[in-house]
């Protein structure tokens, strides 16, 4: 009767306790991040796996490395990959990558042996049908080179160049991706 | 009270009470979603409702305009007319029971002697609409809920009402207004210290009868989805749940008329010390919800019967002899 | 066709209350006693956690008979391997099982290694060892807070996504990703750790230690948890063994087996842990054994941390998508989050695998659900459910 009695008053002070830890997160400071107000960490964002991306050209970055080698069109588990090669050298002519169907495993960015492809960190993709998200990607690496260039057009001297050139793989190095 | 005693102001009276107590469930409702809400979000260290309205308070609004909006659904082969009748009737019955209950000192709608039993009587018609509910939607879960609902609101209406009759014993009155007016201005002349033993259990069974958790079986959401109103949709859905927090109101000043004093308070009495003392008592519900799991159906049935009854008894008992023997 | 409405549009219904459901409700439903009730619990309800569907057979409020119906989330990942270079089925491994990817990972990854004779490097293996206990750690932390969820207390779950949280974004450092976690290739890991990979892991693992006591006082020592789980959902060793359990299950009925010790793989034979045994064979032994495991697995985690060598993280040459697996057969197996992952894979030379063939813990598991929950209440039969820590995509694969 009395261990009985006993026991029943030891749950309500576990119970107690359980208030205690509630009570004291009341007014703990919280953790939610206000998405359109703040965002995440870039730094925690640089081995995050977006879309697909073309990197820049070393010399004119507005020029994809792709020497279409289908490589990755080959080893990608979804298929998501189409690259026509052009008519100028070796640079495609159409470089389309369908997003709704890659799995982000990353065999194309491993595969390539001219480091062509990365990951890029768009977090805040939206599209709103499925047609969007079937990327060409030469259009887009055009536009990202327009809209942030990192260095003058190619025809001033290339010494200027290359140490900017180096901006991107840097950044593709810190990614840890191989 | 005799019906030849209600006069035309009473009447009048009676009638502008009954508007500003709808008034009060309604804001009540808004009020207690958002805090609610806002709680249990400081509890999990998130913000609640944060995009509507200044710091959210909007949200509530806006979830109650959703419901209106929504699409009454009514499944096949259900009792049309009792699928209907359950909401209505859990919300109604709340009604009357606010009129009983002293806000100020002035503001009591319904002076009626024996306030605390039309409050205790009325209370039971929420099981009924409880049950309806579950019984007419046609649906497993529905009747499992309103099974539990009615055996676990049976059971524990017992030490609720022996937990209050211990301050009636003490007070020597069933008059609302005479408990609070028995009781004094400060905390610890209040009957929380002379009935410590009834406020425990009267604080239980509050939680058990407007069915939170963690006594919340008949609508226990990992068990049976969503018990007793799975079926309900739309307005259905939302006089249900107008009803529980006008519910959970309707204890929480039951338990500040009787274990708080009331409208009384260190200073400047009025219906204000009436309103923090119940909405005090809501958030420590609302903090309970947040922190604890369910427990199981024959545990609930155990707490009641082999730790709360015979307690209850015992304490009615004490305070009766001490009431008899010592005097008050 | 005279009794034709849309709910029975073939018209089968002889007479009402003879045929009841689909076809395993109206097969489950012939053995019905007189007095009960057949109760479909999913495949669209709150603890079942994802598209399990379980028929129960309820008198009043007791479970009677159940009966757990599958293939609600089969998506042929068995055969998808016959169709997929090896290498490309490596992302379905994250997929089988969504919260325990690194095990998959580690388990196919081996397999393939095994056949071909691939040795890992030594920082590659404590890589792996890191992520597989990481992984672990997470997926007990989800399972933690849907159980108790299931027991009705909502705010756990949010204190144990709080800290996975940060584990997800530990190991995002790695793997890319949060989830469908594709970490392991033929011969390493995809990528190398970083200085604030390892950072992270450090400032967690102490983090972690100081939240598993929040966790003991807000949820273990809780009496109305504990009396909700102690005593309920027996399963003993006998009965383990036979329905062929593993994992926290197992352990909790009293059989020392854990395949990191049994069967050591990998670089597990080097740390110092121990393998959480209970044997109350009840469900507040299993909620024991994983909330010890996660204690255990920073024990792990602390110790590979401070020992990890410089290197490499894949060996030379490592195989190309391309790479075809050598003809022959090998089975691994891997202590996942919830029991023995095992991988056998069947080559015949060609592009793809001939067969492979995925054991996951879970479906083993589920089995013992039907006897386990007969005779206890609903609300008992929902919390070993619960207790089995079931994720329905690995199940169903």
């Amino acid at each position: 009767m009395i261990t009985a009695i006993w026991d029943q008053l030891k749950g309500l002070y576990s119970l107690i306790v359980g208030m205690i830890v509630t009570g004291r997160y009341f007014f703990a400071p919280q953790k939610t991040v206000h998405y359109p107000r703040k965002v995440v960490d870039p730094e925690d964002l640089a081995a995050y796996r977006g879309p697909l991306e073309l990197t820049r050209g070393k010399d004119d970055e507005s020029r994809t490395r792709c020497i279409s080698c289908q490589m990755c069109a080959k080893g990608c588990p979804g298929n998501c990959i189409k690259v026509v090669k052009g008519t100028e050298g070796k640079l495609p002519s159409t470089w389309v990558y369908d997003f709704s169907l890659c799995c982000l495993c990353g065999a194309c960015v491993e595969v390539c042996p001219a480091s062509a492809i990365d990951f890029s960190h768009r977090l805040y993709l939206v599209v709103t049908s499925r047609e969007e998200l079937v990327m060409d990607l030469l259009a887009d690496l055009k536009e990202r080179v327009a809209a942030n260039p990192l260095k003058p057009a190619p025809d001033v001297p290339a010494a200027a160049g290359q140490k900017a050139a180096d901006a991107p793989s840097a950044g593709a190095a810190k990614n840890g991706e191989v | 009270m005799e019906l030849s005693n209600i006069s035309i102001s009473g009447l009048i009276i009676l009638v502008i009470a009954c508007l500003l107590v709808i008034a009060l469930m309604v804001v009540n409702a808004i009020v207690m979603v958002y805090a609610e809400r806002k709680g249990a979000g400081f509890i999990q260290r998130r913000p609640g409702p944060y995009e509507v309205g200044p710091w959210g308070t909007l949200q509530p609004v806006v979830d109650s305009m959703k419901l209106l909006g929504k699409q009454i659904f009514v499944p096949s082969n259900v009792d049309f007319f009792l699928f209907f009748a359950a909401p209505v009737l859990a919300f109604f019955p709340v009604l009357l029971l606010f009129l009983p209950i002293p806000f100020g000192p002035f503001l009591t709608a319904l002076k009626v002697p024996d306030g605390i039993v039309l409050i205790l009587a009325f209370a039971g018609f929420g099981l009924l609409a409880n049950l309806l509910a579950g019984y007419a939607s046609n649906n497993k879960y529905g009747v499992l809920g309103a099974g539990r609902a009615v055996s676990q609101g049976v059971a524990y209406e017992i030490p609720m009402i022996l937990a209050l009759l211990a301050v009636v014993f003490q007070t020597g009155s069933m008059n609302l207004s005479e408990i609070v007016e028995a009781q004094g201005r400060w905390p610890w002349s209040w009957n929380i210290l002379c009935q410590p033993l009834a406020f425990f259990i009267y604080l239980v069974t509050l939680v058990a009868e407007t069915n939170r958790a963690p006594f919340d079986l008949p609508e226990g959401e990992s068990e049976l989805t969503a018990g007793f109103h799975t079926e309900y949709s739309g307005m259905g859905f939302a006089l249900f749940f107008l009803a529980e927090y006008a519910n959970m109101l309707l204890v929480s000043f039951v338990c500040a008329t009787f274990f708080l004093g009331g409208y009384k308070g260190p200073v400047l009495d009025g219906f204000w010390w009436t309103f923090i003392k119940a909405y005090l008592v809501m958030m420590f519900i609302v903090w309970i919800r947040w922190t604890f799991p369910r427990v199981r159906f024959d545990q609930l049935l155990n707490i009641n019967w082999k730790w709360l009854l015979p307690l209850s008894i015992l304490n009615l008992w004490i305070t009766a002899v001490v009431v008899n023997f010592i005097g008050k | 066709m005279s009794n034709f409405s849309f709910l029975n549009p073939f018209g089968v219904l002889d007479e009402p209350g003879t045929y009841m459901g689909d076809f395993y409700s109206h097969n489950f439903s012939k053995k019905a006693k007189e007095g009960t009730v057949i109760l479909n619990l999913g495949p669209q309800h709150p603890s079942t956690h994802g598209v399990l569907r379980v028929l129960v057979e309820l008198y009043g409020e007791y479970v009677m008979r159940s009966e757990p119906v599958l293939g609600y989330l089969h998506r042929s990942h068995e055969k998808m391997a016959e169709h997929k270079t090896a290498y490309g089925f490596l992302p379905n491994m994250g997929r089988v099982d969504y919260l325990n990817a690194i095990g998959w990972n580690w388990a196919y990854a081996a397999s393939c290694e095994q056949l071909a004779g691939i040795q890992v490097p030594e920082r590659a293996e404590y890589l792996r060892v890191i992520s597989a206990e990481l992984n672990r750690i997470s997926s007990h932390l989800v399972w933690w807070g849907a159980f108790v969820l299931d027991l009705g207390a909502f705010t756990p779950i949010l204190y144990a996504f709080d800290d996975r949280e940060d584990l997800c974004d530990i190991l995002q450092r790695v793997t890319g990703s949060r989830l469908t976690m594709n970490y392991f290739r033929f011969g390493g890991v995809g990528a190398d750790g970083d200085e604030r990979f390892f950072r992270l892991i450090r400032e967690f693992i102490p983090r972690m230690r100081e939240r598993l006591k929040m966790y003991r006082a807000l949820v273990t020592d809780n009496v109305i948890l504990r009396r909700r789980l102690e005593g309920i959902g027996s399963m003993d060793a006998d009965m383990c063994l036979r329905y062929g359990a593993t994992g926290p299950i197992l352990r909790a009925a009293g059989v020392r087996r854990d395949v990191r010790k049994a069967i050591p793989y990998g670089i597990y034979d080097r740390f110092d842990y121990e393998i959480p045994v209970a044997d109350r064979c009840d469900n507040f032994g299993r909620y024991w054994v994983r909330v010890e495991e996660i204690e255990q697995s920073l024990r792990i985690v602390e110790q590979a941390v401070a020992q990890i060598p410089e290197g490499k993280h894949i060996v030379d040459k490592a195989p190309k998508p391309a790479w075809k697996i050598p003809a022959g057969e090998s089975v691994f197996s891997v202590e996942g989050a919830r029991g023995e992952i095992s991988v056998h894979v069947i080559s015949d030379g060609g592009k793809s695998p001939y067969r492979v063939k995925l054991r996951a813990p879970g479906f083993s598991n589920l089995a013992l659900f039907a006897e386990a929950a007969e005779g206890t209440l609903l609300a008992d039969a929902i919390a070993t459910l619960g207790s089995l820590d079931l994720v329905i995509p690995e199940i169903d694969r």
